[in-house]
């Protein structure tokens, strides 16, 4: 399956990309997803990471679908 | 960045005075608070969020704000409904700038309307707090010599 991830901000320049599309096995957990993603940016380390999937909140034991649209951000600083 | 507006895509609020929008236009605060009365309310508090000067001794440059625009509409929405659920009051309106903005800019306006006072208060300081911890947005302080993406205390 593919999913598109977006990066925002820290994680955009830690990445030197805003979105990829990756290949993952189907019915993949959102942890496992995110894990891979980590693994292929090592920067994103350099911070702590929050995750969504579908623009909601994932806390990693979501199902992962084809299509999905995921994203890598670290905590928000709006306002 | 290009001009954008998007606003309530398809609320699922009930009541018909609430708002909430991000956009890069400069932010009008008696605007945005006058949009939000009712006639059974007689008190608004509103926040003027404003980019500061000074942070912790070091002088901002400018500050660039960014949002993952879908969710942080979604974020705000659940705030509003929130909002509703927790207190006395009847209509809220939230706008938040994104781009560049120089220091003294109006960054977010939060509005709230009440028939009294304390839960006009009271709700304005629970959704600005809880927009900095859950709304998806960031800020870029540009300093001289440097910048940095701020990352929340969440």
């Amino acid at each position: 399956m593919k999913v598109s991830v977006l990066f925002f901000g820290a994680t955009a320049d830690e990445a030197g990309t805003r979105e990829i599309e990756i290949d993952f096995a189907d019915n993949a957990k959102a942890e496992e997803v995110f894990g891979e993603i980590v693994n292929k940016f090592p920067r994103l380390g350099n911070h702590k990471l929050l995750f969504a999937v579908n623009q909601e909140y994932a806390g990693g034991d979501e199902t992962i679908s084809d299509g999905d649209e995921l994203a890598v951000f670290t905590a928000v600083s709006g306002g | 960045m290009p001009e954008k507006e998007i606003q309530n895509p398809k609320s699922k609020t009930q009541n018909r005075l609430d708002f909430y929008k991000i956009t890069t236009e400069p932010l009008d605060v008696g605007a945005i608070a006058r949009k939000i009365v009712p006639a059974s309310c007689g008190a608004i508090v509103t926040l003027d969020g404003f980019v500061r000067q000074f942070t912790k001794g070091r002088e901002t440059e400018y500050l660039v704000y960014e949002a993952y625009e879908p969710m942080a509409l979604k974020e705000m929405e659940k705030l509003v409904a929130r909002a509703h659920a927790e207190f006395e009051i009847e209509n809220v309106g939230i706008v938040h700038r994104l781009g560049r903005l120089e220091i003294g800019e109006t960054s977010v306006v939060i509005s709230v309307a009440a028939p009294h006072r304390r839960a006009a208060f009271e709700a304005c300081e629970w959704l600005i707090k809880e927009l900095k911890r859950t709304v998806p947005i960031w800020k870029k302080e540009v300093y001289r010599g440097g910048e940095t993406w701020i990352e929340g205390a969440n």
